[in-house]
């Protein structure tokens, strides 16, 4: 095995020293330029990109090269067993990708925390190990559809898909890259056998099949998005017809701040539903964009927002460290190091994770204000001290502040709080009438005696996880009373087939998809949704389709050479999985040659036969 | 275990949607000498090949190399069954002296002996990349790493396919003079009659998929004869001829090939007209060559 593993880290030792090479010269060039350890994640998301396809890269062309009948008789006819055979060749990939991808990060990383003043954090240590998880999980992708066929590469999209799409963060999404690369350890091995076209074997055929189907699924999605296109290109679909559909939420979504609002008044029998209306027309509504940004999470590999701000006075980049929750500082001009930052006098750690807020109303000059965890906090630029300044309620998190009309509000998962005027010492509450995840649009305007607010709940009225659509108007009264102005139940723009698509072509695998994409994901407080009841007409149709899926594999299965265990297995995957399972075992399980076709091509070989006797 | 057979196939059929690579095949090869294994291409060999090592499955049937089922070899059985192939595949980024340590290594009964024996044969040096050697010369170092593994069975599929006429006898040289035999049975698969004759015991002929002929290759050479019969006219009608393989008609002269006849097919010939007949023996490449062109694809309307 030993033997294997040299031989092939022999092979590819010129490309691993070159690649290695250049993808130093290139962080290092980037890291003069850019601080990378605080790029946002859509940065690190790229790059990750780059890795996965250099591993990819090295899975076609490694098991390519053996590939080919003799190259593949010669590699595995050997006194060692497929296992071990397999163990050297990935390991010696697995090695060169560490040396290509992981090695550069960690000397930059090394070269930034000792050189620098820059924050580097143990999330940081943690890129290379994700880097190398990430292109070793292509890796053995490229290895596994280079032995399987085109066919079984359908399998390998979604396990790649997890990574891209898990809702996962920091050690939890390392935990994800782990199960990643142990799957497609298991998808390998079970291909690396002497006979490629033998298909998929025990464990092997299990953990072929789950994503075979996922795949599968996936590629109804891709074919769904394509008759998208079509509708779109014939002109009826909702996004692009000339007018949005009347009493749709398209047609609020699309219409200006204010045109919203007074949409939300219409058939209100609010006896101050005028008076409110001219309100309106002689406001300048102030918006809140959405949906927001996720919240900072502590150890996150990558940064979902960005957690540094600028002091342009003193020409001073604050940066967060996950580590010691402060506040650190170098010099935007040298990079010297400017001292640590915590919260009050003697600069105590921050409680939660600080990013910046959106806005600087009512604070003296150009003083900052931070978001952590459910408090506010203002850096004074005079003083050079962090406070907090703004409570919400126990169990909220503060996320955005700014300023309607002279009044100052903050914005919780759950609440907009309103403070009238400075000092900040009485507040109005604002619960908000529906789930933040579903929240759209909101608007806020001040009122001689209190405030409105206008909210659309419709972020997600196109998937099953959205609510009903609907837009309410609340007003907040100066002595804290909150009044309903009007609601009113927006339509859904998109037919419910197109609404529960994920859903209906296969339920279970529906909730597999979400449960895998939530694994080590804790809720986070921007996710929350009210769903709106399912129509009945869904869950028939998707019993209809696992009825027929089932009804189907056994009449399949029945025309092959599975046991009797196997084919109640398929039978009754096909049942819970539905079309997904189906079409996975049309790709897996071969059937066997129909009855006519064996009589025909034996009575055709027995003619030859005969004639062979014949002549001698 | 020592049994009688190195290789054993029952109703050995493997089928490629509606073609038949291999028809129900029952060949049992016994222990000991050099077996060639002739056919056109298409006839089933490297199907059979790689049914024995395992890395193809038959539609039906059993077959058993060394003793043991060949869809079930363990490392210790490959260990036993050396094989080289035409391409001489070996890793060409390594070096001629890390090639043979990772062989050493792996096979239990390497002889060195025996390696140094046959890669004397060639001008071949520990440095040199294996990239770099000629295609003999791959030949020859492929030949000498698979001997060195003092296999039970030795597979040598068309080992001499494309090498000029120095590099074959080179080849062939190492092979006879390495006495492998005393230690294993060889199955030499080969185009090359002239090859064949000189290192074959047992003459072993497939035909699209089944056995045709197994014996020696003097007693098969001996089964066709060459008759020159001076048949004014057209001649017998072919399809009357007993056991044809081949005619051909030069200088007014019938050329028969044919296939286990006696003196009685001079009897045949001169009631069909002939003036004179003439019998010869001939080469076991034409014997060979006419018996697989016998039954060769023609279009329907041939």
């Amino acid at each position: 095995m030993r033997d294997l593993f040299k031989s092939e880290a022999l092979r590819f030792r010129g490309w691993t020293a070159a690649l290695a090479g250049v993808h130093l010269i290139v962080l290092a060039f980037l890291t003069r330029m850019e601080d990378l350890a605080q790029q946002r994640i859509f940065v690190h998301t790229a790059f990750a990109g780059l890795y996965a396809l250099i591993g990819l890269l090295l899975g076609l062309f490694q098991m390519g090269g053996y590939r080919k009948s003799s190259q593949w008789l010669n590699l595995l006819h050997r006194p060692l067993s497929r296992h071990r055979i397999a163990l050297a060749l990935v390991s010696a990939g697995v090695l060169q990708l560490a040396v290509v991808v992981a090695l550069p990060i960690l000397l930059v990383a090394i070269l930034q925390e000792t050189t620098t003043a820059r924050v580097v954090d143990l999330r940081h240590w943690m890129l290379p190990v994700s880097a190398l998880l990430v292109s070793s999980c292509a890796y053995l992708a490229g290895a596994f559809c280079t032995l399987r066929g085109p066919v079984y590469a359908i399998a390998a999209l979604p396990l790649l898909w997890w990574l891209a799409l898990s809702n996962a963060y920091g050690f939890g999404m390392l935990a994800v890259e782990l199960i990643v690369f142990a799957w497609f350890m298991v998808l390998l091995l079970d291909a690396f056998r002497p006979d490629l076209s033998a298909p998929p074997r025990g464990a092997g055929a299990l953990a072929t099949a789950l994503p075979l189907q996922l795949g599968v699924h996936a590629l109804i999605m891709v074919f769904f998005v394509g008759l998208e296109l079509v509708w779109i290109a014939q002109g009826s679909h909702p996004n692009n017809t000339a007018t949005p559909p009347a009493g749709g939420h398209n047609e609020v979504e699309n219409a200006d701040p204010r045109d919203r609002m007074l949409a939300g008044l219409k058939d209100s029998r609010h006896p101050d539903t005028q008076l409110l209306r001219e309100q309106i027309r002689k406001s300048e509504p102030r918006t809140i964009p959405l949906p927001l940004p996720r919240l900072p999470q502590r150890n996150e590999l990558s940064n979902f927002r960005l957690l540094e701000f600028n002091d342009p006075g003193r020409g001073v980049r604050w940066v967060f460290s996950h580590d010691d929750m402060r506040l650190h500082g170098h010099r935007l001009a040298d990079g010297r190091d400017r001292g640590i930052l915590g919260v009050g006098a003697d600069g105590a750690a921050f409680p939660a994770l600080a990013a910046p807020a959106w806005a600087r109303p009512g604070t003296a000059g150009e003083d900052l204000l931070l978001t952590a965890g459910d408090t506010l906090y203002q850096f004074a630029l005079e003083s050079q001290q962090v406070m907090p300044r703004v409570r919400v309620d126990a169990g909220e998190v503060a996320m955005a502040a700014l300023l309607v009309g002279q009044s100052f509000a903050v914005m919780s998962d759950r609440a907009i709080y309103f403070y009238p005027g400075r000092p900040l010492a009485s507040k109005v509450r604002l619960p908000m009438p529906g789930q933040v995840g579903d929240l759209r649009n909101l608007e806020l305007i001040d009122l001689d005696d209190g405030y409105l607010a206008a909210f659309v709940y419709s972020s997600r009225s196109h998937t099953p996880a959205g609510t009903a659509p609907f837009q309410i108007l609340l007003r907040a009264h100066g002595d804290g009373r909150i009044e309903t102005i009007h609601r009113r139940a927006l339509r859904f723009d998109y037919p419910v087939l197109y609404r529960y698509r994920a859903w209906w072509i296969s339920p279970a695998l529906y909730t597999v998809r979400d449960a895998a994409l939530d694994l080590f994901a804790p809720a986070l407080p921007l996710d929350a949704t009210d769903p709106a009841p399912m129509p009945r007409s869904i869950p028939w149709l998707a019993a209809v389709l696992s009825l027929l899926s089932l009804a189907v594999a056994v009449w399949r299965t029945a025309g092959t050479t599975l046991s009797a265990t196997s084919r109640l297995a398929w039978t009754a995957g096909c049942g819970l999985f539905g079309l997904p399972a189906l079409a996975s075992l049309w790709l897996m399980v071969p059937a066997q040659p129909v009855a006519w076709v064996s009589r025909w091509a034996r009575s055709g070989a027995g003619n030859v036969s005969r004639e062979a006797s014949a002549s001698r | 275990m020592q049994g009688e057979f190195v290789i054993e196939t029952r109703g050995l059929t493997r089928r490629y949607g509606r073609k038949l690579a291999l028809d129900r095949l029952d060949l049992a090869i016994p222990r000991g000498r050099i077996h060639a294994i002739v056919g056109a291409n298409g006839a089933g060999k490297s199907t059979l090949f790689r049914i024995l090592l395992g890395f193809l499955a038959p539609t039906s049937g059993e077959s058993r190399i060394l003793g043991h089922d060949s869809q079930r070899l363990t490392p210790e059985d490959r260990g036993r069954i050396g094989f080289v192939n035409e391409e001489h595949t070996l890793p060409r980024w390594m070096r001629v002296s890390q090639v043979t340590a990772m062989q050493r290594h792996q096979y239990a009964r390497w002889s060195q002996r025996l390696f140094d024996e046959v890669i004397g044969h060639y001008h071949v040096l520990p440095e040199q990349k294996v990239g770099e050697l000629s295609r003999g010369e791959r030949a020859g170092f492929n030949l000498a790493l698979a001997l060195a593994q003092s296999p039970e069975l030795l597979v040598l599929d068309e080992p001499t396919l494309g090498l000029d006429v120095v590099a074959k006898r080179a080849f062939l040289e190492s092979l006879l003079y390495s006495n492998v035999t005393e230690q294993c049975t060889v199955i030499y698969c080969s185009h090359q009659m002239e090859e064949v004759e000189r290192v074959a015991d047992n003459l072993i002929i497939l035909e699209r998929g089944q056995l045709k002929n197994m014996s020696a290759p003097d007693d098969f050479r001996a089964r066709v004869t060459h008759w020159v019969a001076d048949v004014p006219f057209k001649g017998p009608d072919p399809r009357t001829v007993p056991g044809l393989l081949e005619v051909q008609r030069l200088d007014g002269l019938h050329h028969y090939l044919v296939l286990d006849q006696s003196a009685d097919f001079e009897a045949f010939l001169r009631a069909s007209g002939a003036r004179s007949v003439q019998s010869m023996p001939v080469t076991l490449d034409r014997a060979v060559n006419a018996f697989l062109a016998k039954n060769h694809a023609a279009p329907a309307a041939a």
